[in-house]
């Protein structure tokens, strides 16, 4: 029908284009159907409540597993939204533990009372890493708090595995070549320790900080990594 | 009329003995006995190391790495799995796309299946949940005067932890319509009331 009026209009006088369709009725008969969808929103409310009732074993599974992935990530840095976005505070707990005692002079054979050390390890590394969060938050930087103490708490893997290997070194061998060999580890460990978190905070910073909040975590990495090379059992 | 009323020879009346099980449930006062027991259990243990712990053992660091991991196991069993078991409440940190961090506060609908916690479980709850950082804040200062500031930073960390659940069940709670604040202040007054009219 539509095509009929526009074909009448072409002839003639040039018509505007759809003049002829207001005369164009629909029969009552002819059904007129069709589909009337709405776009759901991607996530209903429901699914919400859905880990709200799972069992506990897939909550503690699901919690190791993004730990682990963490790790994972820290020792091959890419850019990796699981170290930023979905923060936990355990690797730093775990590694801040095992690298404290792993650092104790002695405790073992003396009497004396290693406390001193062990609080001592725990409180620079958890203060430190407090200190430096404050510095980039007040330099304006956009990561939260405890995205900045996740990154910074698992980053210290590196130097915890130049531990391992010193405390190895030093049972085998105490005299300078062993000494070397714990220096060169214990650069090379540090220099990745700083760089993966560098990779991953300083993005979160304006331009021209950069150097300004990248000086601090090297600082922090320097005295865990001096607390390593200088410890003798 | 009457007769169609009636019911028909054939149909089936069901005697609904109930499942016992479930009337069992229904009865019980504590539904999650596990969720209870730990809720409790990490906190209370944490306490008693503390204060025992030169019965325990001689080593410092054994004692401080002990309560150390109590008192975490603690802030993520509450915080993941009593909270929801016998509250039904949850919080935690969301961080969006573009980089910002909120905290979500999450109270479930009041739900009438029988998985629904009782009294009991909530006031268990609650109770371990206020009383435990009011002994942890005592110790502070005990340690703070008798000078054995070597278990401070174990302390703080504990006040830390327990204090954050407690913050972050209240919020929950009060489903962030009124301000912490406020509702601390209203309820201080109405208890300065209630003695004073005595």
């Amino acid at each position: 029908m539509a095509a009929a009026e526009e074909g009448s209009g072409h002839g003639g006088v040039a018509k505007p284009l759809f003049a002829g369709l207001s005369d164009v009725s629909i029969s009552e008969d002819i059904p007129v159907e069709g589909e009337i969808t709405v776009p759901m929103g991607s996530r209903s409310p429901d699914e919400d409540y859905s880990t709200l009732d799972e069992p506990v074993k897939d909550t503690i599974m699901r919690d190791l597993k993004a730990v682990g992935k963490k790790f994972v990530h820290v020792m091959y840095p890419k850019k990796s939204s699981a170290l930023l976005r979905d923060w936990d505070l355990w690797g730093p707990l775990v590694l801040c533990v095992s690298l404290a005692l792993m650092l104790q002079r002695g405790a073992v054979d003396s009497k004396e009372d290693a406390g001193p050390q062990f609080a001592e390890v725990f409180v620079i590394i958890w203060f430190g890493a407090v200190v430096i969060t404050l510095n980039s938050k007040l330099l304006g930087g956009t990561i939260s708090f405890f995205q900045s103490l996740c990154v910074l708490g698992y980053c210290v893997l590196p130097l915890t595995v130049a531990m391992v290997v010193c405390r190895l070194v030093l049972l085998a061998d105490t005299g300078t070549i062993g000494f070397i060999v714990r220096l060169i580890v214990v650069i090379a460990m540090f220099g990745w320790s700083t760089l993966a978190s560098t990779a991953f905070l300083a993005d979160s910073q304006p331009p021209n900080r950069k150097t300004l909040v990248v000086y601090p975590i090297f600082l922090f990495y320097f005295v865990i990594s001096w607390m390593i090379l200088t410890f003798t059992p | 009329r009457l007769g169609e009323l009636e019911l028909d020879d054939t149909e089936d009346v069901s005697l609904d003995f109930g499942n016992e099980e479930e009337l069992a449930l229904r009865k019980a006062k504590i539904r999650h006995p596990l969720a209870t027991f730990f809720h409790l259990f990490f906190r209370v243990s944490a306490i008693v190391t503390y204060l025992f712990c030169d019965w325990f053992s001689k080593s410092f660091v054994a004692c401080f790495v002990t309560i150390l991991l109590l008192l975490s196991f603690d802030f993520w069993s509450v915080k993941n799995v009593t909270g929801r078991l016998l509250v039904g409440l949850r919080w935690w940190n969301q961080i969006d796309e573009d980089g910002k961090s909120h905290w979500v506060y999450e109270a479930k609908k009041v739900p009438s299946n029988l998985a629904a916690s009782t009294e009991v479980e909530a006031r268990i709850f609650w109770l371990g949940l206020i009383i435990c950082p009011v002994i942890w804040t005592f110790f502070f200062f005990s340690t703070l005067f008798s000078l054995k500031l070597k278990w401070l930073a174990l302390v703080i960390a504990g006040i830390s932890l327990q204090t954050a659940n407690l913050y972050g069940y209240i919020h929950c709670k009060l489903g962030g319509q009124k301000s912490i604040s406020k509702v601390t202040s209203r309820f201080l007054s109405q208890q300065m009331f209630q003695r004073v009219s005595f």
